[in-house]
């Protein structure tokens, strides 16, 4: 792991440990509601609201926490340093959301600026454990990078070889 | 496997059945096979004479080809089967196909094994015969030339705009988006691909792709043709012979420049053809398998990400997928969950 990566990792554990303080509250702008605070828009009460949180490790890699009294929106922008990177993180971006049912806590489209999303709610929080979901995240986003450069790596590794299986017969 | 055949498998396979039948004799027989750029071909027994198998191929450069002496030199090709192969005349030709031969089985039975098996292989490189006319007619044209300017001063002026005014051979393989270009001169053969990528993920594995072609030569195989690659502007040699859309994000030029040690008369030709006419299947193929890999290898990623969630997940559950806590104490005595 490399030496800026460690403290931007453990300023978002701890951030997230946080922030995700979720408790049960009922909408009170629709009788009978519950929906995420975070997600509704701004016509309502902004004391539900907490102040939103970005952790940047540069400008290409940051993280933006969006905590609220019953949900916790994660956004989370992937490091893409040329065009096959851009692609690769679209794609795989793309290939998580639209499995984003399996993943329970994945929003199905990102926040604009970011690549990916997460919405944590006071429900998944009181089913599944609060450590694990925060230990999930880190470990997706380290990762992610470490799948998006191998899989960088092995396309120029291919392009190699099947350049000179090809150039090689001419002779 | 990394390379692509040069002949068609099913061709091929569907003439060895006939040719060596395993059980009784004729019967008959209607099949067509398509292979890379549009090409079809019809494989059938001619009605009430089941020894005759007609095979006929549709290119959809046939036009282009034309021009640069397709028919001759097949002709020239099959001609050394001569007693079982018969080429049909134009007026002959299978509608909507534009070369015709007859295989005459009855003809071919009292030949020995080898011989069959050689003019089933050379049916089954039909495709690649056709496309090589024009590649051959640039390569004759360049020896013409090398013998032309074998003492002349070629860096002069008079001569270089010779060179330059040569005439380019164009095979529309694709439609006039995607195109060949030959030009021959007196030390090299250029040979231009252009070619559209259907769409972005294509593109840039493609600019990988060629980028590596381009630095191959460089690296280790320095006995390469010369390869570069521009995006969307046409090389220089060709601006004034290319169709269709000029300005188009998606297209790319692939120039091989083939050198005399390429172009040696004999086999070496005969290699550097077929090797060079299967440039862009062998290359979209490629760009097409790294989707693959990389689709199977995000579906492996995605799965592994799901088992990291699941960890989350306490184990066990109660109906309504609650957590219960059922952790016991030393002695044996739960904890009191305090939930009613």
């Amino acid at each position: 792991m490399s030496q800026s990566l460690k403290p931007y990792l453990t300023a978002v554990r701890s951030s997230l440990t946080a922030a995700i303080c979720l408790e049960d509250f009922s909408s009170q702008l629709v009788e009978r509601h519950n929906r995420p605070e975070i997600e509704v828009d701004n016509t309502h009460n902004p004391e539900l609201i907490l102040n939103p949180m970005v952790i940047a490790r540069n400008e290409n890699e940051k993280i933006l926490i969006e905590p609220s009294i019953n949900s916790v929106r994660v956004s989370i922008k992937i490091k893409q340093a040329d065009e096959i990177e851009q692609i690769l993180v679209h794609k795989f971006t793309r290939f998580l959301t639209s499995r984003a049912e399996n993943f329970f806590i994945l929003r199905r489209v990102p926040i604009k600026g970011y690549d990916i999303s997460f919405l944590i709610t006071n429900f998944h929080t009181e089913q599944m454990l609060k450590d694990k979901l925060v230990d999930f995240i880190i470990e997706f986003m380290e990762d992610v990078d470490k799948e998006i450069s191998e899989m960088k790596l092995f396309l120029n590794a291919r392009a190699r070889v099947i350049a000179e299986a090809y150039l090689t017969p001419f002779d | 496997m990394l390379q692509i055949e040069q002949n068609n498998l099913l061709i091929q396979k569907t003439l060895n059945e006939r040719v060596f039948p395993d059980g009784e004799g004729h019967k008959s027989l209607d099949r067509i096979i398509t292979d890379f750029d549009f090409t079809t071909y019809h494989i059938s027994t001619l009605p009430d004479q089941k020894q005759l198998i007609l095979v006929s191929i549709y290119l959809k450069c046939w036009d282009d080809l034309v021009k640069y002496g397709v028919v001759e030199y097949l002709n020239g090709k099959y001609a050394k089967y001569a007693d079982v192969l018969s080429v049909l005349s134009s007026k002959d030709i299978e509608s909507s196909y534009n070369y015709s031969l007859v295989l005459d089985l009855s003809q071919l039975e009292s030949k020995d094994d080898e011989y069959k098996t050689e003019v089933i292989d050379s049916l089954s490189f039909l495709k690649r015969h056709a496309m090589a006319a024009p590649f051959e007619q640039a390569f004759a044209r360049y020896d013409e030339l090398a013998k032309t300017y074998a003492n002349a001063n070629t860096y002069s002026e008079e001569v270089q705009a010779e060179l330059q005014n040569e005439k380019v051979l164009v095979i529309k393989y694709r439609g006039s988006d995607e195109c060949i270009y030959i030009k021959p001169s007196f030390d090299r053969v250029t040979v231009i691909f252009s070619t559209m990528f259907q769409d972005e993920t294509d593109k840039i594995f493609g600019k990988v792709f060629l980028q590596e072609f381009v630095d191959a030569r460089k690296r280790s195989v320095q006995t390469a043709p010369q390869v570069l690659y521009s995006h969307k502007e046409a090389p220089l040699d060709i601006q004034n012979v290319v169709q269709g859309s000029k300005d188009d994000e998606n297209k790319g030029y692939v120039t091989f420049v083939l050198f005399p040690r390429h172009l040696v008369k004999g086999d070496r030709r005969d290699n550097c053809i077929s090797h060079i006419q299967f440039f862009r299947n062998y290359f979209h193929y490629h760009i097409k398998c790294s989707k693959a890999y990389m689709h199977s290898r995000m579906r492996f990623r995605v799965k592994e990400f799901l088992k990291i969630l699941n960890r989350a997940k306490p184990e066990n559950l109660d109906d309504e997928g609650k957590a219960i806590e059922n952790r016991k104490t030393a002695s044996g005595r739960r904890f009191d969950s305090g939930r009613a």
